[in-house]
């Protein structure tokens, strides 16, 4: 800083004396005949490369430089706030609210947005439904069910995902080649016919979704994280560490896996989404969550059989469903900009 | 002969989000009929970006030309308007780029990319500019033209390939060629050729190219004059002849240091030049090789020096050139 | 060309063979009955009955009776709706076939027009609409779509305007396709355009656009007959994926609508527990699918000349 304001001393110096020689000279042509310089400035300093080599501007690690990224990306911080609102309110509604789940008011049924009951004074801030239950807190229960799910069958395809297409990746070959066909294969049927026919077999439950949904997923995990690291099999450094005598799960541990981290949590953040989606679908088609249970594809079902009469009760569930997952996918976005420089567009 | 080109003191920025990178910093040349003018500098001193304003090609924004004019064929280009630009662009000058691979549009024939070009500036109708293709193409020295006119550019090797894009640069008979690093992206053998073709179509069209290089030993064989650029700006000026046998500034001394000879005994080591170009965000007020330079005094730091004239046809910017400089008279060699 | 063909057409196969073994798998494993109905039934009716369907067999047997009988164009006999599966499909699948065709039309090509000018008019309002339109629609499921398009432009607009604008079901007059078949479109109309918009921009900065530039063309031509061509090949490659969102969102969408097609037919048969006519719809979508993935193949050889070089020296 200091040395800054000495250059610039000097700098404004040698701007005056300019100026001074440049009137006394009267001389606009200073290029071919040059005013007087003083000897004293002509002093040797050499090279000064160490000054040079300094890097000016500061050198941020990769994750810190990506969440500065992603701070300056509005849109995935609203997101991301948004999705912190529905995660707190999916845990505290259900438990502060006045009403159970299954709680059912027969005299007030399919009450509007906002209802305050005249006799017993109970308020119904999104309504009640054909049972007279509690939309509020029925859909901050869904919530929880239908994050649960999501969350768990996304974290079952990503261990699955990474040791499938790890194991492809790093051993390569025939190996390879037989996994990818198996993956093809699964791929060649829609994900949601196989999912339909898993639900069917197996016992009607929270964990049947999550099951279904991970048995047919992880495949394109699995994909990327086996492009991943067949790229960076090849890349010069594992390459020189393999030389230098790394054992195989160093080079997994210390070098593979950690490089696949961005591609993993940006595919992460954009399959919930697409979980969300599974749940309320099958929910949606009466596959869903038994009845004890509600999820907000269940309530989605629920209301879209009254939504001709009482369209709130449809369209409550169906603004939560599509802005989580909305919120996901910008956050998924946001994370991919932040996370791979050379995508910004 | 007549000036084809003339750039005056020509600045132009990139905005980005860090600020505003000055990428040239008063750039000023000039060019005439049937000369080969060498621009040589290293990775990202401005040499490109300089170039491609001549033909207004780099996105607006984020580039934006700052000050200065760019006089070409009597057109003040730094005026034009985009729709003066496209006639202009192809027909007045052209432009080969450094890598023939990503240069032609894969899902196109190659026949059918040269006859576009010559269709959008001549009025020819489609068998006559396609007559003018397959000719273009026998100027390059591309054998079986008639087949080889329907094939896509992935059946083409790298040396063909930059043949077909010099056959374009050439569809219309530009008064200037601008060649960014055309041999910087193929083998050494195939180097020669594309330059020998240069050399050649210089001598039948007498169009003059701008040579874009950090080679200097394609400079050397081709080159009428050279500007050497450092940080955005022409450090030294002169002819191919001046610059290497009276280099004036210390970094095209260096330059020339870090190439090897076959005179050269092996025992000599090449020197390389320490350190690295300054940040063009915030340039130095200075001489911008003054970092670098072991000549390097005080008013270097200080002041950016102005062009001096060791000798004839050859401008240099260094302050050891100026006449108070103690040193002159061993600063020379 | 043959051998990549050949190729594909075995992959093609060993798909379907592998989705008929396990739509029979879990058909037989499936708890419940189909039998099961209000009433019981008597154990000698129930003899016959299994007798009948061939369910005394085997598993073995049964799946290899299976594969011989889907292999001879029998899909067997609906024990829901007591009538064969070929003759259901026969007259649902139509209805299916012109739902999914035009949504796949109009997702492709709104989405490839909103893809480009999104690229081209890239950081301005168009750009910054049309994205939020796409996220929109990748992230509304085609369920919700479509009952809110029902709801306000089929019920509320007639409600209120004494207009029927859109028919709220059914699937015979132009007007009552447009709905069904935009709610089906929107999801993939998103996830094309959005597409679009990437493989577009990567492509205008592509160096041959800037030789393009450099020959002096103007915008528009060095959009249409440079960029698009070269842009819309990752585009092709996703239209089987594409596909399959279309067949599977129908599901849901032709029971919103009440369009006989079937997916309408596939639901309710999940909801009945009928096994024959799951697995022959599952496998009527499967073949499907396998053949459209088939097309996207061969449309992306013819289209991108590159393709067709790496797979002849294949």
């Amino acid at each position: 800083m200091s040395k800054k304001n000495v250059k610039e001393n000097k700098l404004n110096k040698i701007n005056d004396l300019n100026n001074e020689n440049i009137t006394d000279m009267n001389n606009n042509s200073q290029e071919i005949t040059p005013e007087k310089i003083d000897v004293s400035r002509f002093e040797w300093i050499g090279s000064n490369t160490t000054e040079s080599e300094t890097i000016s501007r500061p050198s941020t690690s990769y994750w810190k430089d990506a969440m500065h990224r992603l701070r300056r990306n509005k849109a995935a911080m609203i997101c991301l706030i948004i999705i912190g609102i529905i995660g707190i309110l999916s845990i505290i509604i259900p438990i502060i609210s006045p009403y159970t789940v299954s709680e059912q008011h027969v005299t007030h049924t399919y009450a509007k947005i906002g209802y305050t009951d005249p006799g017993d004074g109970h308020v119904h801030l999104f309504g009640t439904d054909s049972l007279g239950r509690d939309v509020f807190t029925r859909i901050w229960y869904g919530a929880r069910i239908s994050l649960f799910i999501s969350f768990t069958a996304v974290f079952v395809n990503v261990i699955i995902g990474i040791i499938y297409g790890g194991i492809a990746g790093y051993i390569g070959g025939a190996v390879d080649n037989v996994m990818m066909r198996i993956i093809e294969i699964i791929n060649g049927i829609p994900y949601l016919i196989i999912v339909i026919l898993l639900m069917m077999i197996m016992p009607k439950g929270i964990m049947t979704i999550v099951v279904a949904y991970a048995a047919v997923a992880w495949t394109g995990m699995a994909r990327l994280v086996r492009g991943q690291i067949m790229s960076l099999k090849q890349q010069d450094y594992v390459v020189a560490a393999k030389v230098m005598g790394a054992k195989p799960s160093r080079i997994i541990g210390k070098h593979l896996l950690p490089n696949t981290f961005s591609v993993v949590i940006v595919h992460i953040t954009l399959s919930i989404p697409s979980a969300i989606f599974t749940e309320a679908f099958l929910s949606y088609i009466g596959l869903g969550v038994p009845v004890p249970y509600a999820s907000w594809g269940t309530l989605a079902n629920e209301g879209r059989q009254l939504f001709q009469m009482y369209p709130h009760l449809l369209i409550i569930p169906a603004i939560c469903i599509s802005l989580t997952m909305l919120s996901f996918n910008l956050l998924g976005d946001g994370l991919r900009d932040a996370l791979d420089p050379k995508l910004r567009r | 002969m007549n000036k084809v080109l003339e750039v005056n003191d020509l600045h132009v920025s990139f905005d980005t989000y860090a600020g505003e990178v000055k990428a040239v910093r008063g750039v000023t040349f000039e060019l005439h009929e049937g000369e080969v003018l060498a621009i040589v500098g290293e990775s990202g001193c401005g040499k490109s970006v300089t170039a491609q304003t001549i033909m207004k090609l780099n996105p607006m924004p984020p580039a934006r030309i700052v000050s200065g004019e760019i006089q070409l064929a009597g057109k003040n280009i730094v005026k034009a308007t985009e729709k003066e630009m496209m006639n202009i662009r192809g027909k007045d000058v052209s432009m080969i780029f450094q890598d023939p691979m990503t240069c032609l549009n894969p899902t196109m024939q190659v026949g059918k990319q040269l006859t576009e070009a010559i269709r959008h500036h001549q009025n020819l109708s489609k068998e006559a500019a396609h007559k003018e293709a397959l000719r273009l193409l026998e100027l390059v020295n591309i054998p079986n033209v008639k087949q080889r006119a329907k094939q896509y550019p992935h059946e083409f090797s790298g040396g063909m390939r930059q043949r077909v894009m010099i056959a374009m640069a050439l569809s219309c008979a530009p008064k200037l060629l601008i060649a960014d690093e055309p041999t910087t992206a193929l083998d050494v053998t195939i180097q020669a050729q594309i330059m020998d073709l240069l050399q050649e179509i210089k001598e039948k069209t007498n169009t003059a190219i701008i040579l874009i290089t950090h080679d200097l030993g394609v400079v050397a064989s081709m080159a009428d004059r050279v500007a050497v650029m450092y940080a955005g700006k022409v450090v030294e000026t002169g002819t191919a002849e001046e610059i290497f046998y009276r280099p004036s500034h210390p970094y095209t001394r260096a330059l020339l240091k870090s190439l090897p000879t076959v005179e050269m005994d092996r025992s000599v080591r090449l020197v390389s030049i320490a350190g690295t170009p300054p940040d063009l965000l915030n340039p130095p007020v200075g001489c911008p090789f003054a970092s670098r330079c072991e000549h390097a005094m005080k008013i270097c730091i200080e002041e950016m020096p102005p062009q001096f004239d060791p000798s004839d046809n050859h401008q240099a910017a260094c302050w050891l050139l100026h006449e108070d400089c103690p040193s002159k008279k061993d600063g020379g060699e | 060309m043959i051998k990549y063909i050949g190729k594909r057409l075995f992959y093609a196969a060993l798909t379907l063979l592998a989705l008929t073994a396990l739509t029979f798998f879990m058909m037989r494993w499936l708890p419940g009955d189909p039998f099961i109905g209000e009433k019981a039934i008597p154990e000698t009716t129930m003899k016959a009955l299994n007798k009948k369907y061939g369910l005394d067999k085997p598993m073995l047997e049964q799946l290899f009776m299976y594969i011989g009988n889907v292999l001879k164009g029998d899909l067997g006999h609906s024990i829901h709706y007591n009538r064969p599966v070929n003759d259901i499909i026969a007259q649902a699948f139509p209805y299916s076939f012109d739902l999914g065709i035009r949504a796949l039309i109009f997702a492709t090509i709104m989405g490839v027009f909103l893809g480009i000018v999104a690229a081209v008019k890239r950081g301005t309002h168009w750009d910054t609409l049309t994205m939020l339109l796409a996220i929109i629609g990748v992230s509304v499921p085609s369920f919700i779509v479509g009952s809110l398009l029902q709801y306000f432009l089929g019920l509320r607009v007639y409600q209120i305007f004494d207009v029927r604008l859109f028919p709220i079901t059914g699937w015979n007059t132009f007007a009552s396709k447009i709905l069904p078949s935009f709610a089906l479109s929107f999801g993939s109309l998103a996830t094309i355009s959005r597409l679009m918009r990437t493989s577009m921009l990567d492509v205008l900065g592509q160096d041959y656009i800037k030789t393009a530039k450099s020959k002096g063309l103007s915008q528009k031509k060095i959009i249409w007959k440079h960029a698009v061509r070269n842009a819309i090949m990752p585009v092709i490659t996703v239209l089987g994926p594409i596909a399959a969102a279309v067949l599977t969102g129908a599901f849901v969408i032709e029971n919103i609508f009440s369009i006989p097609g079937m997916g309408r037919f596939f639901v309710l048969s999940i909801q009945a527990q009928d096994y024959t006519m799951i697995s022959g719809t599952t496998l009527c979508y499967g073949a499907f699918l396998v053949i459209a993935n088939l097309i996207v193949d061969l449309a992306y050889g013819f289209i991108d000349p590159r393709v067709k070089l790496t797979n002849v020296k294949e």
